[in-house]
């Protein structure tokens, strides 16, 4: 089964044609490695699958669906309902003086005592009056903004990276985004949060609900850490950590949305040899646990080592694909990376 | 006055304004260009721009002189001197001073350094209204608002006719176009200008080049700073009246036309004041003068929500 | 997640502050200082409602001061008795923070997608649209008059009066010790994780699975909320509305100077940091004011010898100093955190 299908993928911006028409599957609890020289377009590949660049052309399903927000019979409800809000809104900016003159004003003598049905039946008065310029047109013009704004605002965030998280893609970066100013733990913390429920107010008044999901996470969060190896950096701020803890710590709090695909953008980089096989080993204990792993690198030994299945992207277009032996030996592959006059085929 | 006099009169009011605040929001887009800063303080340097310009006015004894005469050529020509210097050369004293440390900081810390150099400019202000010279009152009520004195005459160029159009209105146009032109000129076609553009296109870049960075920014805040002055000098001499809090609205003002031009876009800016000022003077007139700022920012905000790149802008991704 | 050392720190502030007023009385010539504190702990509310939209999640707001006078005339309306609403003190206050919020969402509205300076600018034109508002609707507003007289409330049975402030100063600061501890719950659970990782990296948290929109809405919401409360209680102790002009760009600066001179992102900082703006402001400069006036140094036609003209350069010099010195403010979050509490770990406290 494939967890991901990419087909004819194509992603322009401006001038510039960054995916040319890629296609890829990617089976199920598989390591498949996605290589090529700098500038392919493998991040733009990968910023795709995720929702940060909308496609220009082709599909991107995962788990058999497209990774964005459908357009259900919920979604026209609140489209509408923000539609009438806002259109409502209109009106009561537009004719609040008035309004309150016709009611409030005309009927209250201070201090006596005051009649809201004379009130509501004054407000109702006055719209009658007022039919026409001071009613429909406001409600009109509310309604039209509120439903273009929020529809503007909805079809934008269709394919925004939540919803790519949600349903089970996480990511790692090529320069590192973590956040800085909180704790690895805080950092692994934040993963897994977009999976738990708690009410705000439980939240908010530390009622026992909200404890005992906390101690849960902290747990899970722990345990994490532990299969990365970061337990004892566990409450040192992300900024103070070296940078391959900093790496590790970027995949854990990727783990920690309990992703189906894991997307890794250059984890090796900046490593030495010892961390590198650390590396790979934590790669295969994640395939293992059932996560499909998508990986882009440059380091072959890595690569080589570790893919099930490799694919080779150039100038935007795949030119290769298929075993790590069968892509090593691949003459458009060497060419790619070294040039057309070398004939040499070590790819290490 | 017909409805189409009155029009006239309301495009001739609201292109004079307009061009002025078209100057100022240069200096705004030239600055956010180049180091994506918003400066905050820049209504407020107009101001003092405007109170050097009184305080000129009262040095030069010019207060005194008949309207139109040698005397007050002679003035506005100083003034339109050393007003831009003066505010070009503070403007420049800032960004050395407040904002060079801040380059590589996160994107508030420039900008609310701004806003505390706006609220020194607007104290500053407050304080020379107090200056015990005629000009000002003699210093007796230091925030209240100064009157300018009338340089140019109020006399309608066009004779007879209801549509007003007097020296005053001649004179904005009489400066703020040529100078616009040499802005662009300058832009386009000299080292300093280029070197300006490189550098709000790409920092690093410029900087691998061999372009002093930092003292391209400060010619830049220079420039910015004396097109503000000489907006100070055409507002005052045009609307006669100065207050230490004029600075607010005219950067808001000055801030949303340049958004609705395109941030960082010169031409940009120009059209964005020109629609402003005139959008303001049409409400003054057909709607009610107490909505105007709201419809301003109004503007703003619609420009901001449904097309930030503005009238004649790019748009910028951010790199993953 | 509280440690037994953090949770009696701030137990002994509470306890000081609250002992402010007996102490007093023992003092020789009766000294007001819980009088002078009362508008010291409204604009820490105001700041602390500020502290959730800057110092958390990053979006710096330049017009809270709409909140506030969102708050205290929404307050004036439903208590006055001008109006046929007459509501009473917890009435008018729970309905006020309702209006607080749905301000602060429809204000939030329009700003989800824009940049740091931007949205800095627009919430700018918010604070001046809501007072142009207010200022232009007189029938209901009363304009440039205000709503007043308002009645003093009567808390828990306790009719309050405006000649005693000791009830005032205890009200105020239970308030205040409410959101304290709401905001700090808030700050350390997935909202407030969820905010400060918008603050860092928007783009980073989206693809964590959180959603920038609503939580960026929530901030909004509640610090609306916060702001919209201190404009009740200001309104209630004053007695009136105030006017449109009390609630202009002067006081939504003083709140932004409150949150970074103090230390963004951080309670305890806001605290810190109402003490030293409002402090200098109403004490400091009133003192010198006060002598020099006694001294007759303070002359009605030289400008420049009031002290209270020189404020707006303070407030400036103080926010650029800051920026350039010391941007995590005087007390700064991680600091805290790292100062209070080295190497304790994270566990819960065992069930009740």
């Amino acid at each position: 089964m494939n967890i991901l299908e990419i087909s004819n993928l194509t992603v322009r911006f401006g001038g510039l044609t960054a995916v040319n028409a890629v296609s890829l599957d990617v089976p199920e609890k598989q390591i498949v490695s996605v290589i090529g020289p700098n500038g392919a377009g493998k991040t733009t590949l990968f910023n795709a699958i995720t929702g940060i660049h909308e496609p220009t052309a082709g599909r991107i399903s995962f788990n058999g669906a497209e990774a964005c927000r459908p357009f259900r019979v919920a979604t026209a409800m609140m489209l509408a309902l923000i539609g009438l809000i806002a259109a409502l809104s209109a009106l009561l900016v537009v004719n609040i003086e008035p309004l309150w003159d016709a009611t409030i004003t005309a009927n209250y003598v201070y201090q006596q005592p005051f009649s809201w049905v004379k009130a509501a039946r004054a407000a109702i008065h006055y719209f009658d009056e007022q039919l026409g310029q001071r009613f429909v047109v406001p409600f009109i013009i509310g309604a039209v903004t509120g439903l273009a704004g929020a529809y503007a605002i909805w079809s934008r965030s269709r394919r925004a990276p939540e919803v790519a998280a949600r349903v089970g893609i996480a990511r790692t970066f090529q320069n590192i985004r973590l956040f800085n100013q909180m704790t690895a733990l805080d950092n692994v913390l934040l993963g897994m949060d977009s999976r738990l429920g708690t009410r705000f107010w439980h939240t908010a008044l530390r009622l026992p609900l909200y404890w005992r999901e906390q101690g849960e996470s902290v747990q899970r969060a722990m345990e994490i850490l532990r299969f990365v190896n970061l337990i004892e950096d566990a409450h040192q701020l992300a900024d103070n950590l070296s940078y391959g803890h900093q790496r590790r710590l970027e995949i854990a709090r990727a783990l920690a949305m309990q992703p189906r695909l894991l997307l890794l953008d250059e984890p090796a980089a900046g490593m030495n040899p010892a961390e590198t096989q650390d590396l790979m080993k934590l790669i295969h204990n994640i395939r293992d646990r059932g996560v499909t792993v998508l990986l882009i690198e440059h380091h072959m030994p890595v690569v080589m080592g570790i893919s099930d299945r490799i694919a080779v992207l150039d100038h935007g277009e795949k030119i290769a694909e298929g075993s790590p032996t069968e892509v090593r030996s691949n003459p458009r592959v060497i060419e790619a990376y070294l040039g057309k006059e070398h004939g040499d085929t070590s790819a290490t | 006055m017909s409805g189409a006099e009155i029009f006239l009169q309301q495009l001739i009011i609201g292109l004079s304004n307009g061009m002025i605040i078209a100057l100022i929001a240069l200096g705004y887009t030239m600055v956010y260009g180049i180091i994506e800063l918003i400066n905050f303080a820049h209504g407020d340097l107009f101001m003092l721009g405007c109170f050097a310009a009184l305080t000129l006015v009262g040095l030069l004894g010019v207060d005194h002189s008949a309207a139109g005469s040698p005397g007050v050529w002679l003035g506005l020509l100083l003034m339109l001197l050393l007003v831009p210097l003066f505010c070009g050369g503070l403007n420049w004293l800032v960004d050395r001073l407040a904002y060079r440390h801040l380059r590589d900081a996160t994107k508030l810390a420039p900008l609310v350094s701004a806003i505390g150099v706006s609220f020194v400019f607007m104290n500053i202000g407050l304080l020379w209204g107090g200056v015990p010279m005629e000009v000002f009152g003699f210093g007796r009520a230091a925030a209240a608002p100064k009157n300018f004195p009338e340089l140019l005459s109020n006399a309608n160029l066009l004779g007879q006719s209801n549509v007003q159009f007097s020296r005053k209105d001649l004179m904005v146009a009489a400066v703020t176009l040529p100078l616009m032109a040499l802005l662009t000129w300058f832009v386009k076609r000299t080292r300093a200008g280029t070197a300006m553009r490189a550098v709000a296109q790409d920092r690093l870049a410029a900087q691998l080049m061999g372009i002093p960075v930092d003292r391209v920014i400060g010619q830049t805040f220079l420039i910015g700073g004396a097109l503000a002055g000489v907006a100070s000098v055409v507002f005052a001499i045009y609307n006669n009246t100065i207050y230490f809090q004029m600075g607010y609205r005219a950067g808001i003002d000055a801030f949303t036309a340049a958004v609705l031009g395109g941030i960082g876009s010169l031409p940009g800016a120009v059209l964005g004041g020109l629609v402003i000022g005139l959008a303001r003077a049409f409400c003054d007139q057909y709607i009610e003068t107490r909505w105007t700022n709201v419809l301003v920012f109004a503007v703003l905000i619609l420009v901001l929500v449904f097309r930030p790149s503005g009238l004649l802008g790019a748009s910028a991704k951010e790199k993953v | 997640m509280a440690t037994r050392r953090r949770i009696l720190f701030h137990w002994s502030f509470l306890l000081v502050a609250a002992l402010i007023p007996v102490v007093e009385l023992v003092l020789p010539g009766h000294p007001h200082i819980g009088d002078v504190l009362r508008p010291i702990l409204i604009m820490a509310m105001l700041a602390l409602g500020l502290n959730i939209l800057t110092g958390y999640t990053g979006l710096l707001n330049l017009g809270v001061a709409a909140f506030m006078a969102v708050g205290a005339y929404s307050y004036a309306i439903l208590t006055c008795d001008i109006y046929p609403f007459r509501l009473g003190f917890w009435s008018a206050t729970l309905l006020t923070v309702l209006v607080g919020l749905t301000v602060g969402l429809f204000l939030g509205l329009p700003t989800i997608r824009l940049r740091g300076d931007y949205l800095a600018i627009v919430t700018l034109g918010f604070g001046e649209i809501v007072e142009d508002v207010l200022k232009n609707l007189d029938s209901i507003t009363k304009g440039t008059e205000g709503i007043n007289p308002l009645p003093s409330p009567t808390v828990f049975g306790y009719q309050f009066r405006p000649e005693t402030y000791q009830p005032w100063y205890y009200l105020f600061l239970g308030f205040l010790a409410l959101l304290v501890l709401l905001n700090r719950n808030l700050r350390r659970s997935r909202v407030g994780r969820a905010w400060i990782s918008i603050r860092e990296d928007e783009l980073a948290s989206s693809c964590m699975g959180i959603n920038p929109m609503k939580m960026k809405l929530l901030a909004f919401a509640l610090g609306a909320a916060q702001c919209s409360l201190a404009g009740a209680l200001w309104a209630s102790f004053l007695g009136s509305s105030g006017e449109p002009g009390n609630y202009d760009f002067q006081v939504s600066i003083i709140a932004v100077c409150i949150v970074i001179v103090g230390g963004m992102g951080n309670v305890g900082g806001v605290l810190l940091g109402a003490l030293v703006i409002i402090g200098f402001n109403s004490i400091v400069l009133e003192t010198a004011t006060d002598f020099l006036k006694a001294h007759q140094l303070i002359s009605s036609t030289n400008a420049f010898t009031a002290p209270g003209n020189w404020k707006y350069m303070l407030y400036g010099l103080a926010l650029i100093l800051m920026m350039r010195f010391r941007p995590e403010g005087l007390l700064p979050s991680k600091q805290l955190k790292a100062e209070l509490h080295p190497e304790e770990p994270h566990a819960p406290p065992p069930a009740p």
